[in-house]
C-alpha cells in the first residue's frame, strides 16, 4: 500500500536517509525501530510530507505522492507530544480537521461523537479541555483527531515515549486494540524494542540512515540479519573463541573466527534441554531476581556469560555454586567481523 | 539554456509587502532619525565640523550636566545596590517578622514610579513639604530648600530604582537551591560565610545586570533632577531638553544625546557579555526552596528589624500621604493639618467634571492604548516571520527592531523631532514634528524591543508539532495562526499590552519632546502642576492622578503577575 523507493534525505551535507526501500501492506501495523538519530522519524515525516526527499519516491496504492502537499495526502498523524490544541476542548480538537474541510456543523457533530465513541470518550469528556484529561485519554483524543478525517493511513511518532513505564504498557495495549478496531494501515515510530516487538506485524530496524533489516518481530529477534540488529534487539551474549572451542562449538559447525552471539534465554544452567548438545561447567558469579525469571551471571572457560531462567520455584543457585551450562549451537548467530 | 520563470503567487506578494513595510518602518523610525542625529552633530551647513565639541567644552551648563550625570550614575548604582540587596535579603532570605507586609511596602515602586513618585517625595520633603514644615517649626532657621540638589536626587532615585531588584534579584534569590545552604551549614560554615560564599555567587549575574541597568538609569535621569535637582544639579537629559528647545543649540542637544547613546550601548554590551558568561544553573536533582534564616546574633537581629521597618516607612509614607491627601480639600493640602472635616471626594469629582483635568488623562489613555496595540500587532507579524524564516533578512529585521533597546529615549525622541521637522519623501513629504502623530510613533518604537523579546519567547515556546498537526489536517498557515497559535500566546500578548499601556500612561521622558500643545499627556501635565508647588489645587490634582494611576498599575500588575502566580501555584 505504501511504497518507499530509493528514498534519500539530506540536511545540508548530512545524509539523514540513504536508499530507503519499504513496502507496507494494507492494514499492516508497521514499525520503524532504531536508536536516536537513526532516521526513523525522518522517514515517517517523508511519508506524511513534512520532509521532501532529495531522491526517491513515496507512493500510496501505486500513486506517486512525493510532491503532494501535506494536506492532500490523506494521512493522519499522532505526534510524540500528541500536539493537542490546548486552548480548545476535546470536541474542538477532533472537529478541527473536519472544520478545515468545511463540513457542515451537523455532520461534524455526528462525526465527532462517533469518533469519541470509538475511542471510548463520553460526550461529557468531549466538552472538557484537553488539559483536564489523563495521559491515556489524551492519547485517545489524538488518535480520534487523526482518524476523524478518514485517512487511509495513520502515522504515530513515538506516542508513548513521554509516559511512565506502567502507563506505557497500558496504552500500548489500548493502541493495539484501537488499530485492530479501525483496521487502518499504521506506521509507528519507536526506539523501544519491546514496544516494537509486541505491537508490530512487521518491523524495519534503522541505523545511521539505512535499514538494517525488515521482518516479523520473531524473525528480527531470532534471526537478526546484521550484528547491529542482533545487539540492538534484546540482551545478548557475545561468545569468545576460547569459550566456543572449549564447548566444542567449532566441531558443531560454528565458525569461531566470526562474531558469535547467543540470546540469554537460549543458554541454560542445570537444565537438560533436548537440543542442548554443547555443555560446560560454570561457576555462578551473581544473580538478579526479577520474579518471573532469574538472570544468572556465570563464568565458564574464562568468559562471563548471562543466562535467563524461568522462575519455576526451585531454590536459586548461590554465588560460587558450580552448575552445568548448556546450549544449542544452532542458536548461535554469526556475523562477519 | 532554460530560462527561470519568476512567478508571483499571492503568498510571495504578501511576503514582499510585509518585508517592504518592515524595511520602511525600521529605516524611517529606528535607523534614519538616529543617523540623522549623528550627522547633525558633525555636519553643519554642508561641512564636516567638530565645532560642537568646542561649544560643549565652552558651555558651563552642559559640562556641569555631564559631570553631574557622571557623579550620579555610579553613586546611584552603589546606593540602589545596597538598598536593593537588603530588600531582597529582608524579604526572601532572613527571617524578619512581618516580611509579607514589608514586601508589599517595598514593592510600591512597581505601581508608583516616575514623575508621580518624585512629586510624592516633593510633597513630603519639598520647600512646603510636611516634613520640611515640621522641621521649620522645631528649628526656625532650618533651610526650606534642604531637599534640593545632588543628595535629594540621589535619595529619591535610590528608592525609586529598586523595582528591578524586587523583580530580577528576588527571582534569582528564589533560584538558590536551599540544599546548598544546608550543605554549607553541615560543613560548619557561619551565616556570613554562607551568605558571601554560597548565596551571593548565585545572585552575582543578576546583580551585575541590575547594577548596569541602574547605571544607565542614573545617566539618563530626567524627572528627579528636573523636580528636585534645583539649579545646581541638572543632569544630561534635562539639559538636552533645554538645548533642544532652541534651534541654535540643537547640535549641542544632539551631541549630549549621542553621548548618552554611546554610553548606553557600551554598558549594554558589557551586560550582554555578563549574560553570555552564563547564569548559575542548579544541578540539584531535587531542588528545594529557601527556608528563611534566623539571624542568630540577637543584637544584629534587632538592628535588622529596625532597618527593615525604617526602609518600609521611607517607601510607604509618601504613597500613603499622597492617597490620604487626595481625599482632602485644598486648604488642608496647603496647611497639612488633617481633621475629620478635611476629607472630601471633591478632588475626584472635579477631575471627571473639568475638561482641563480629565483631558490629559484621556489623552494618555488613548495614546497608550493605541501605541501598545500597534506595537503588539507589528511584533506579532515580526515574530511569525522570525519563527518561519531563519535567514539573514529576518535576522536583520530583528536587529533593526531592537535598536531602541540600545538607545536612550532622549536620543530617539530628539532624532525623530529633528528628522521629521522637514518633509521627507518616504513620509509622503509630510512634516511630522509638531503633529499629534509623532508622539504616537515615539510611544510605539520605544515599546517595540520589550514587546519583541517577550512575544518572541512566547512564540518560540510553542510546540512546533501543533502547527504540523494543523497542517496535517489541511489548515492553511493563516488559519493555523489564528485558530491554533494566537489563542495560545494571547495571554502573553495581552500581558505585554497591559505592561506597555501601563508604562506609557505616565511617560514623561518621550512625551516632553514630542507632545502636541493641544494634547498634553499626563506625565507632562503632572510635571507642570508640580512646578508650582505652592498651589494646593494643583497638588490635589496631582494626588488624584497619582492614585488613579496607582489603581491602574495595580490592576495591570495583578492581571499580569498576580493571576499568573495563582495559576502556577494551583498547578503545583
Amino acid at each position: 500500500m505504501i511504497k518507499l523507493e530509493h528514498i534519500e534525505v539530506t540536511f545540508g551535507t548530512f545524509k539523514a536517509l540513504q536508499d530507503i526501500n519499504i513496502d507496507i501492506q494494507e492494514g499492516e501495523f508497521f514499525t520503524f525501530l532504531g536508536p536516536s538519530g537513526c532516521g526513523k522519524t525522518t522517514t515517517l515525516r517523508t511519508i506524511t510530507g513534512f520532509i521532501s526527499p532529495s531522491n526517491g519516491t513515496v507512493s500510496v496504492r501505486g500513486k506517486d505522492i512525493t510532491n503532494t502537499p501535506i494536506e492532500k495526502r490523506n494521512i493522519g498523524m499522532v505526534f510524540q507530544s500528541y500536539a493537542l490544541f490546548p486552548t480548545m476542548t476535546v470536541y474542538e480538537n477532533i472537529a478541527f480537521g473536519l472544520q478545515v474541510k468545511k463540513m457542515n456543523k451537523e455532520e461534524i457533530r455526528k462525526k465527532v461523537i462517533e469518533m469519541g465513541r470509538k475511542v471510548d470518550l463520553s460526550e461529557d469528556q468531549l466538552k472538557k479541555k484537553v488539559s483536564e484529561l489523563s495521559g491515556g485519554q489524551q492519547q485517545r483524543v489524538a488518535i480520534a483527531r487523526a482518524l476523524a478525517t478518514n485517512p487511509e493511513i495513520i502515522c504515530l511518532d513515538e506516542p508513548l515515549s513521554n509516559l511512565d513505564a506502567k502507563l506505557r504498557v497500558q496504552l500500548r495495549n489500548e493502541l493495539k486494540d484501537l488499530q485492530k478496531r479501525f483496521g487502518i494501515t499504521t506506521v509507528y515510530v519507536t526506539h523501544d524494542q519491546e514496544e516494537a516487538l509486541t505491537l508490530s506485524d512487521r518491523i524495519a530496524v534503522f541505523n545511521k540512515g539505512v535499514i538494517e533489516q525488515i521482518g516479523r518481530p520473531d524473525e528480527i529477534y531470532s534471526h537478526s540479519a546484521t550484528e547491529f540488529v542482533c545487539n540492538f534487539i534484546g540482551d545478548i551474549n557475545r561468545l569468545g573463541e576460547a569459550f566456543l572451542v572449549g564447548t566444542g562449538a567449532d566441531k558443531a559447525g560454528v565458525d569461531t573466527s566470526k562474531h558469535c552471539y547467543i540470546r540469554l534465554e537460549r543458554m541454560h544452567v542445570n537444565e537438560h534441554m533436548a537440543n542442548d548438545t554443547l555443555k560446560t561447567e560454570a561457576v555462578v558469579e551473581d544473580y538478579e531476581f526479577y520474579g518471573l525469571y532469574i538472570k544468572y551471571t556465570v563464568r565458564a572457560l574464562g568468559q562471563t556469560v548471562k543466562v535467563v531462567e524461568k522462575n519455576s520455584g526451585k531454590p536459586l543457585y548461590q554465588k560460587g555454586d558450580t552448575v552445568t551450562l548448556s546450549y544449542n549451537p544452532a542458536d548461535i548467530m554469526q556475523y562477519e567481523g | 539554456m532554460k530560462e527561470k520563470k519568476i512567478s508571483f503567487t499571492p503568498e510571495k506578494l504578501w511576503s514582499i509587502a510585509v518585508f517592504a513595510f518592515f524595511a520602511w518602518f525600521i529605516f524611517s523610525f529606528l535607523l534614519f532619525p538616529n543617523l540623522n542625529t549623528i550627522v547633525s552633530v558633525f555636519y553643519q551647513d554642508g561641512h564636516f565640523t567638530t565645532e560642537v565639541f568646542t561649544k560643549l567644552i565652552n558651555s558651563e551648563k552642559a559640562m556641569r550636566s555631564l559631570r553631574n550625570s557622571l557623579i550620579l550614575a555610579p553613586s546611584l548604582s552603589l546606593t540602589v545596590g545596597f538598598v536593593g540587596i537588603s530588600l531582597v535579603l529582608i524579604t526572601e532570605y532572613f527571617d524578619i517578622k512581618g516580611a509579607n507586609i514589608l514586601r508589599l511596602g517595598y514593592m510600591t515602586t512597581l505601581i508608583y514610579g516616575g514623575i508621580i513618585l518624585v512629586s510624592g517625595y516633593k510633597f513630603i520633603y519639598g520647600k512646603t513639604g510636611i516634613l520640611t514644615s515640621l522641621f521649620v517649626k522645631i528649628f526656625p532657621n532650618f533651610p526650606i530648600d534642604w531637599f534640593e540638589g545632588y543628595w535629594a536626587v540621589l535619595f529619591v532615585m535610590t528608592f525609586a530604582c529598586t523595582s528591578n531588584h524586587m523583580i530580577f534579584l528576588r527571582n534569582a534569590m528564589r533560584s538558590v537551591d536551599f540544599q546548598t545552604v544546608e550543605a554549607a551549614q553541615n560543613m560548619g560554615a557561619s551565616q556570613f560565610r554562607i551568605l558571601t560564599r554560597v548565596v551571593f555567587p548565585v545572585l552575582t549575574p543578576s546583580l551585575m545586570a541590575v547594577t548596569i541597568l541602574t547605571f544607565i538609569t542614573g545617566l539618563s535621569a530626567t524627572s528627579a533632577p528636573l523636580l528636585v535637582g534645583g539649579r545646581d544639579f541638572q543632569t544630561i537629559t534635562p539639559m538636552i531638553l533645554t538645548f533642544a528647545n532652541n534651534i541654535s543649540s540643537r547640535p549641542l542637544a544632539a551631541l549630549l544625546a549621542l553621548f548618552l547613546g554611546v554610553a548606553t550601548i557600551l554598558l549594554l554590551t558589557i551586560m550582554i557579555q555578563i549574560e553570555k558568561r552564563g547564569h548559575y544553573m542548579s544541578i540539584s536533582k531535587v531542588k528545594t526552596t529557601i527556608v528563611k534564616q534566623k539571624i542568630r546574633n540577637p543584637v544584629l537581629n534587632v538592628l535588622a528589624h529596625v532597618y527593615a521597618y525604617f526602609l518600609f516607612l521611607i517607601y510607604v509614607v509618601p504613597v500613603s500621604l499622597v492617597v490620604l491627601f487626595s481625599f482632602t480639600d485644598s486648604a488642608t493640602i496647603a496647611s497639612k493639618k488633617l481633621t475629620l472635616s478635611s476629607f472630601t471626594l471633591q478632588n475626584y469629582i472635579a477631575i471627571f467634571q473639568k475638561a482641563s483635568s480629565y483631558k490629559p488623562f484621556m489623552v494618555s489613555i488613548c495614546y497608550s492604548a493605541i501605541a501598545a496595540s500597534i506595537a503588539a500587532v507589528i511584533v506579532l507579524v515580526a515574530c511569525r516571520i522570525l519563527q518561519k524564516r531563519k535567514d539573514r533578512l529576518s535576522g536583520a529585521m530583528e536587529y533593526g527592531l531592537l535598536i531602541p533597546w540600545l538607545l536612550p529615549t532622549t536620543l530617539m525622541a530628539l532624532g525623530l523631532i529633528t528628522t521629521y521637522n522637514t518633509p521627507r519623501p518616504w513620509m509622503l513629504n509630510k512634516v511630522l514634528t509638531g503633529t499629534s502623530i509623532i508622539m504616537l510613533i515615539g510611544y510605539v518604537i520605544i515599546k517595540i524591543p520589550f514587546t519583541l523579546r517577550m512575544t518572541k519567547a512566547a512564540f518560540f515556546s510553542l510546540d512546533d508539532s501543533l502547527e504540523d498537526a494543523a497542517r496535517n489536517m489541511g489548515a492553511k498557515p493563516f488559519y493555523t495562526f489564528m485558530r491554533v497559535q494566537l489563542p495560545i500566546i494571547l495571554p502573553t500578548v495581552l500581558a505585554i499590552f497591559a505592561l506597555n499601556f501601563n508604562g506609557l500612561l505616565g511617560d514623561y521622558d518621550m512625551s516632553v519632546f514630542m507632545y502636541h500643545p493641544l494634547n498634553k499627556p499626563l506625565g507632562v501635565y503632572i510635571k507642570s502642576l508640580t512646578d508650582s508647588e505652592t498651589n494646593a489645587d494643583n497638588a490635589a490634582l496631582t494626588f488624584v492622578y497619582a492614585v488613579l494611576m496607582m489603581i491602574i498599575s495595580a490592576i495591570v500588575m495583578y492581571l499580569v503577575y498576580g493571576r499568573g502566580n495563582k495559576i502556577d501555584k494551583s498547578k503545583d
